[in-house]
């Protein structure tokens, strides 16, 4: 399962979660892009669906840890990377032969992403709210700060808001965020498609 | 007795394969030091610090006692850059890291892929002198090597010639300038340039040069002088501390503006593309020139018939993709073309057999006749010899004309 | 110290201080953190302060300017569906601030007790799993490979006129070919590292044995001071809390 490459390949899906991330969390826009490296190790490792979800899974976490020493609200949303990385095994790595299709069918592309970005949105505000409410308050440093705030200006109750504006955000976030991996999954060379979807017989060097 | 295999041939005849199945040769040594041809491949990319670069290959007491009291190879002063990323270093810098590692390490075989080539004279005789086999060192190593510019016969090394098995490669660099019109560039003057790294060292104090257009420089200097660094400050990749710069009599600041008036080839082809295909890349450059600049840079059907004369049969042609030679002269295609009115090349003809470098020479001399200006760098002095070119002198801070 | 050490002591404070103590349990806490300070970090401690400062007072303004400014109630408030007032929600906002400036200050302090040690020395010296040490050692040198490719991914755009190293608006319009650019140089980087350099050395197994920690002690040193006394001061604080809340 951890071969090398793979190895590699969650640092490097780690990295790219943290550094795209920290950069959004910074401008404090009401979006995340901070699972863009998640979900392009799925689209890499797939059809292998338990590596994918292994594996993004442990990248998830391991961006978590590196990320929590500049946005300190974040390692507490671990079990939201778990679901990201579960749905996006089931729903996503299906998705990747069109994704990566040359030529591009621009209508087909079009619907997956949008599918597969409004799940995981969806998903992600319903397992992320109850941390929000629970752990915070409501009260975090994302952008998404403010539109809680709105919501609960409009009467709603902590928890609804939490949700709601989770519901308004995710699923834009996470479309967007499927169509960056999936842009990115088209331009890699097959060579690291190759080494990263060989299991090892031998030993890792 | 511990051996030396030279493996040399003309580009694409598969030398690199060769060294690979070489390696796995049960004559050969069990694990082998590799210094691939850029920093990729020659430093392990593991750690984040020299000091750490050199700690993780010293010999332990673990390893196989191959190499008892090997001589340790230090032509550079490594203690002083301890605390620095090893991607920081120059790549004839990254070089001399490598071989420095593989000195104090106990691996039983060291196999070097073109890197000697990005080395300045005085460090690649060291380094060639360290793997003669008839210096009385006593490497206690085995030593597979591939460099474009030491044909065989090499005293004291066995010789593997390759020969050529594809041509879906071949290129023909004075294709490229063969239908350029002849164009006045402007001049390039440096006044009162200062430059240093944020927490480092001054590369630049106060550099006056004028630069015409229409003539040839050659930017010389040891491994470390600031070569690559003052090409980034032409280009607007890096800003200067203080100074300005002036093309034609006008004040020009491609950091804050744009770069509107060099092509620049870098010494990693991997350091320029704009775009996964060529394509893609393409376009970039001409929106680029047609923002800055204005009007088309040319026709579509113009640049295809360039492409195809460095190897690239299509323009959909993946980049990274390439074998890495090929890669490196569709690196020479922006500054060939000839829309802008200088061209930078850094070490252009690394890694490329002496077939391909006399005609990368004759096109940079006759771009150059034409009137555009141009500025390299090499350690290739047969390369740099056959364009007429004047030489900039790099050290101390300081680039200056030399007589 | 140890590393060891450090990193439990810190760990020790951090879950304390997210416990949310009481007043009491708070000062002891700062104390707590300050006595480290002073101690094992010296003259460094300022810059710890600093970079905590960095992080969280954007934070706190962003916070602020939300729950003070646009809310005007605090969110304890709200949930019980009472009346709230703009200083009770800066209150809360100040409170959270202090207990996030707490724990980076912590973290910073613990990392800076150690900046003499090479990144690969850090990681050798903690006593973790091999695999997990493994791991840590990658992501720092990924993180150092994608700055890498940040800075080749620049330097290309910027030379072909497509970004300006000054901001722009131009910047921003491309900033998606910025990404693909940086994706592609990291994989490059890798394929070369991965297809030739690694498998014919065996780097891998060279960095296992240099994470090896050998046969070095987990704690010593002043860690028999200071984990103790962390301790002491942690059920102290908890068991106050505990009679302080009821």
């Amino acid at each position: 399962m951890f071969t090398t490459p793979r190895l590699i390949l969650i640092a490097l899906g780690a990295a790219l979660n943290c550094s795209i991330g920290t950069i959004v969390y910074l401008v404090k826009l009401p979006i995340y892009l901070d699972s863009i490296g998640t979900i392009l190790i799925v689209l890499l490792l797939a059809p292998d669906r338990t590596a994918a979800f292994i594996c993004a899974w442990a990248a998830g976490w391991v961006g978590l840890a590196v990320s929590g020493l500049i946005n300190p609200f974040l390692p507490w949303f671990a079990l939201t990377d778990v679901a990201i990385a579960l749905v996006a095994a089931l729903l996503v790595v299906p998705a990747a032969a069109t994704f990566r299709a040359r030529p591009l069918r621009g209508d087909v592309f079009t619907i997956q992403v949008a599918l597969c970005g409004i799940v995981l949105g969806v998903v992600s505000a319903i397992v992320s709210a109850p941390v929000v409410v629970y752990l915070f308050g409501g009260v975090t440093g994302s952008g998404s700060a403010f539109v809680v705030a709105l919501f609960l200006k409009d009467g709603l109750h902590l928890m609804s808001a939490a949700i709601a504006s989770g519901l308004a955000a995710d699923p834009l976030d996470k479309v967007l965020q499927v169509l960056l991996a999936a842009l990115l999954y088209r331009a890699t060379p097959g060579d690291f498609i190759a080494m990263l979807r060989a299991s090892e017989t031998g030993t890792a060097s | 007795m511990p051996r030396r295999e030279l493996i040399s041939g003309p580009n694409f005849s598969g030398r690199s394969a060769a060294l690979m199945a070489l390696l796995r040769d049960a004559a050969f040594a069990a694990k082998t030091f590799y210094v691939g041809p850029y920093s990729e491949a020659a430093l392990s990319g593991l750690t984040s610090s020299i000091a750490d670069e050199v700690d993780l290959y010293r010999a332990k007491s673990t390893d196989n006692p191959a190499s008892p009291g090997r001589a340790v190879f230090a032509p550079i002063d490594v203690a002083a850059f301890g605390r620095r990323e090893p991607q920081t270093l120059s790549g004839g810098e990254q070089v001399l890291l490598a071989l420095h590692c593989f000195s104090l390490s106990a691996f039983p075989a060291l196999a070097i892929d073109t890197a000697l080539e990005q080395l300045d004279p005085a460090n690649r005789d060291a380094a060639l002198d360290y793997l003669d086999p008839r210096n009385g060192l006593g490497l206690g190593a085995d030593v597979a090597l591939i460099d474009n510019r030491l044909p065989p016969p090499l005293a004291g090394w066995t010789a593997r010639e390759r020969t050529a098995d594809t041509t879906a490669f071949d290129c023909d660099p004075e294709k490229v300038v063969a239908a350029l019109a002849p164009r006045q560039a402007p001049a390039i003057a440096i006044r009162n340039l200062t430059f240093g790294y944020r927490h480092g060292r001054t590369i630049f104090r106060n550099v006056d040069l004028a630069l015409a257009g229409g003539t040839a420089y050659r930017l010389a200097g040891p491994n470390g002088a600031g070569k690559t660094t003052l090409l980034k400050l032409l280009v607007g990749v890096l800003a200067p501390n203080a100074g300005e710069l002036l093309l034609g009599d006008a004040p020009y600041r491609p950091w804050r503006h744009g770069n509107r008036a060099i092509a620049l080839a870098t010494q990693n082809p991997d350091h320029q593309w704009s775009g996964a295909t060529l394509r893609d890349d393409l376009a970039r450059r001409r929106a680029a020139f047609a923002h800055l600049v204005g009007g088309d840079a040319f026709a579509e059907s113009r640049l295809v018939k360039l492409a195809a004369a460095l190897g690239a049969k299509s323009l959909d042609t993946h980049l990274y993709e390439l074998p890495l030679a090929a890669r490196k002269r569709l690196s020479w295609l922006w500054p060939l073309a000839g829309a802008l009115p200088w061209a930078v090349l850094d070490e252009p003809s690394l890694g490329q057999d002496p077939a391909t470098r006399v005609g990368l020479a004759a096109a940079i001399a006759r771009l150059t006749a034409l009137g555009h200006g141009v500025l390299f760098v090499t350690h290739d002095d047969d390369f740099a010899a056959r364009i007429p070119h004047r030489v900039l002198a790099i050290g101390e801070m300081q680039v200056k004309e030399a007589p | 110290m140890t590393p060891n050490g450090a990193f439990t002591v810190g760990f020790i404070l951090i879950a304390l201080s997210v416990a949310e103590p009481g007043p009491r349990g708070a000062a002891v806490l700062v104390a707590l953190a300050l006595a480290f300070a002073v101690i094992e970090v010296g003259g460094a401690s300022l810059i710890a302060l600093k970079r905590a400062a960095i992080v969280v007072l954007p934070l706190a303004l962003f916070m602020s300017l939300v729950w003070v400014g646009l809310v005007g109630e605090a969110p304890y408030q709200i949930a019980a569906d009472i009346v709230g007032t703009r200083t009770a929600a800066l209150v809360y906002v100040a409170k959270l601030s202090g207990r996030l400036f707490f724990v980076v200050a912590v973290i910073q302090l613990v990392f800076l007790r150690f900046a003499d040690l090479t990144p690969l020395q850090l990681v050798r010296a903690l006593a973790l799993p091999a695999p997990v040490k493994r791991m840590l050692a990658i992501t720092l040198s990924l993180i150092g490979t994608l700055r890498h490719a940040i800075d080749r991914a620049h330097i290309a755009l910027i030379a072909s006129g497509t970004l300006t190293r000054a901001p722009s608006w131009r910047n921003a319009v491309h900033s998606w070919r910025l990404i693909q650019a940086v994706w592609l140089s990291a994989v490059t980087i890798l394929i070369g590292r991965m297809r030739d350099k690694w498998p014919v050395e065996g780097t891998m197994a060279r960095l296992d044995g240099a994470l090896d920690r050998g046969k070095s002690r987990v704690f010593a040193g002043a860690d028999r001071i200071w984990l103790p006394i962390t301790l002491a001061a942690g059920c102290a604080i908890l068991l106050a809390d505990l009679a302080w809340k009821r």
